[in-house]
């Protein structure tokens, strides 16, 4: 059939747009199909693109000054009580060169700029003028044959068809659902909702403000009074001249605690430490979004079909396990690992259940299965009441007293210690925490 | 006090909405792209639960303690299609033609 595509992939987010690159590089017939005006204007995220693959799908990226925010030089992890935030944190020029450990990125932008790079991609191939981003155009349900293998979509009344699809629709997986790969409803228990603010400032008072230089930029996570007694925590991520500010939300537990994402979002930006971050900037956008918890018993029962992949979000492939949020950029590699398949399938002729296969394979054996597995007990670590007031109080309370100078005899910070955790813990609880955490982390 | 000094102004929800750039806003008759089955908000809902956890907060109660959505200001977030666990809401996409939804500058 002459219209007929190798490939169609549903969604132009991080995953859609790294199995799109892949596929243009390898000289493949596709069409990438996106539900929003432009690439990215549908998406949310933090967010910190980790690790360095970006540099795998656009080398040297960084010699271009323009789909990032900036890179990352300074991490720093924040536990709250209502006044105090106690941090640890890490600034260091090894984070300086590229490639870089990770950048910062405003989907909208970021997403159109990588967009425009894989068109280039696809003129430099052989189907310059047969393979195609489509924008605004909504993919309905998928296209079976007479064996159930997924030969293409429909969006209105128009079917597209290929010789397999890549699902890359993000964590409000509709069509996977469909496909029969997801229950059609997802209870909220692992599910999370992350609202989020943008606030512009003068970019040199910003720079001045978080010490930073050139592109160099940091990303502060907080566990503790930042959600106000709900599972989750925030997030501070700096960009060019605005921050992007916010909080994960587990979604049973805000149902179960009666609170409204966007009150405790303000309440978040009056503590002492986050009112002084954020002074004297101009809120300019308010957004939110639905994030996985990277809890395993989320995941699709499969991530592939005769003629269908899953991948990114929409395969639940996510991890929060507190010290960053991991969605991007499993998204990307798991972009890259079904184009991957999608080509070794076009070369063996072969799109059926078992070769599809190959991509979970694929999966399992790369990094994002081997963290989503042996990071399970730090994921429900993180959502443990422990964790979302006891410990942050309790290391607070030490903080204000080992940095707090009296004129008094001084107590031995072991002393002081034991003080903090009779007042907010037993040491049973820490007991308990220390070897889930041993054992977590 | 220089501008910078300046604590940051804290939005209401309506003044936090006002930043967002929607879909077919000249548009007088969209489709909805969430239907939700008031009746069971109305009588076996023990949490109402959306009333409160939609981050637009499209789910209100009147006087009457009576539950009502509108989709207008819908964000496309997910939340609602998770937190409902009676069943209530049916979640799509909206329509790009003829749906409202969200264009964010952002992101
Ligand atoms: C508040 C928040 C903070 C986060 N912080 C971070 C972070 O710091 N670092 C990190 O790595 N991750 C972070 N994440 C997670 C990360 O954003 C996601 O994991 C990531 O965006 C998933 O990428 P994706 O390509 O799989 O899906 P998405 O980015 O959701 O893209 C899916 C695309 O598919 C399109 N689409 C869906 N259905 C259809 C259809 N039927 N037809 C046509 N198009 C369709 C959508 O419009 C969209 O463009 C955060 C998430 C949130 C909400
Ligand atoms: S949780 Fe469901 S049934 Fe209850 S009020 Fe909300 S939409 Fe209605
Ligand atoms: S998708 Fe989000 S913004 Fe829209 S109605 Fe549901 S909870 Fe509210």
């Amino acid at each position: 059939m002459e219209d007929k595509f190798d490939c169609i992939i549903v969604g132009a987010g991080v995953a859609g747009l790294a199995a799109a690159m892949t596929l243009a590089r390898q000289n493949m017939k596709f069409l990438l199909i996106e539900r929003g005006e432009f690439p990215g204007s549908k998406n949310v995220s933090g967010g910190v693109l980790w690790g360095t693959d970006l540099h795998r799908l656009v080398p040297e990226y960084w010699k271009e000054d323009a789909g990032w925010e900036r890179y990352i030089q300074h991490r720093r992890l924040t536990f709250m009580d209502e006044q105090s935030a106690f941090s640890i944190d890490f600034k260091s020029s090894h984070f300086q060169e590229p490639p870089y450990t990770g950048v910062v990125v405003l989907r909208s932008r970021f997403d159109r700029w990588l967009a425009e790079k894989v068109q280039e991609a696809i003129d430099a191939s052989d189907y310059a003028m047969d393979s195609f981003i489509a924008t605004d155009i909504l993919v309905e349900d998928l296209v079976h044959d007479e064996h159930g293998q997924v030969v293409g979509i429909r969006a209105g009344e128009e079917e597209f068809h290929a010789h397999c699809v890549i699902l890359a629709e993000g964590v409000n997986n509709l069509l996977t659902r469909k496909a029969g790969l997801q229950e059609a409803y997802v209870p909220a228990d692992h599910m999370l909702t992350g609202v989020k603010e943008i606030i512009r400032f003068d970019q040199a008072v910003l720079e001045d403000r978080f010490q930073l230089h050139g592109n160099s930029g940091m990303s502060n996570e907080f566990i503790g009074y930042a959600t106000n007694g709900v599972e989750g925590g925030g997030f501070l991520y700096t960009n060019r001249d605005t921050i992007s500010i916010g909080l994960v939300l587990g979604l049973k537990d805000l149902r179960e605690k009666n609170q409204k994402p966007y009150d405790i979002l303000n309440h978040f930006k009056t503590h002492p430490a986050i009112a002084d971050m954020i002074r004297g900037g101009e809120v300019v956008e308010y957004s939110a979004h639905v994030v996985s918890s990277g809890d395993n018993r989320v995941m699709p029962k499969k991530l592939s079909k005769g003629g269908l992949m899953v991948c990114g979000e929409a395969a639940n492939l996510l991890l929060n396990a507190g010290k960053a949020i991991q969605g991007m950029d499993y998204a990307m590699r798991s972009g890259i690992l079904a184009a991957e398949q999608a080509v070794a399938s076009k070369a063996s002729g072969d799109f059926g259940e078992s070769a599809m296969k190959g991509y979970e394979k694929a999966l399992n054996d790369s990094y994002i299965m081997k963290d989503i597995r042996n990071f399970q007990d730090a994921v429900h670590l993180l959502h443990d009441p422990v964790m979302t007031s006891k410990m942050p109080n309790l290391i607070c309370d030490f903080g204000r007293n080992f940095f707090s100078i009296k004129n008094q005899p001084t107590k031995k910070s072991r002393a002081m210690l034991h003080d903090s955790i009779q007042k907010h813990a037993s040491y049973w609880d820490l007991l308990k925490l220390g070897a889930r955490g041993a054992k977590a982390l | 006090m220089s501008s910078s000094s300046q604590p940051v102004k804290t939005l209401s929800l309506p003044e936090k909405l006002g930043l967002v750039s929607y879909r077919n806003q000249s548009k007088s008759e969209i489709k909805p792209h969430i239907r939700v089955k008031t009746e069971i908000c109305n009588s076996t809902c023990p949490h109402q639960c959306t009333t409160y956890v939609c981050p637009a907060n499209c789910y209100t109660k009147d006087d009457l303690g009576k539950v009502h959505f509108q989709v207008e200001d819908c964000i496309e977030c997910g939340t609602c299609m998770y937190a409902c666990d009676q069943g209530a809401v049916s979640w799509e996409f909206p329509d790009p033609e003829i749906g409202r939804g969200v264009t964010w500058n952002f992101g």
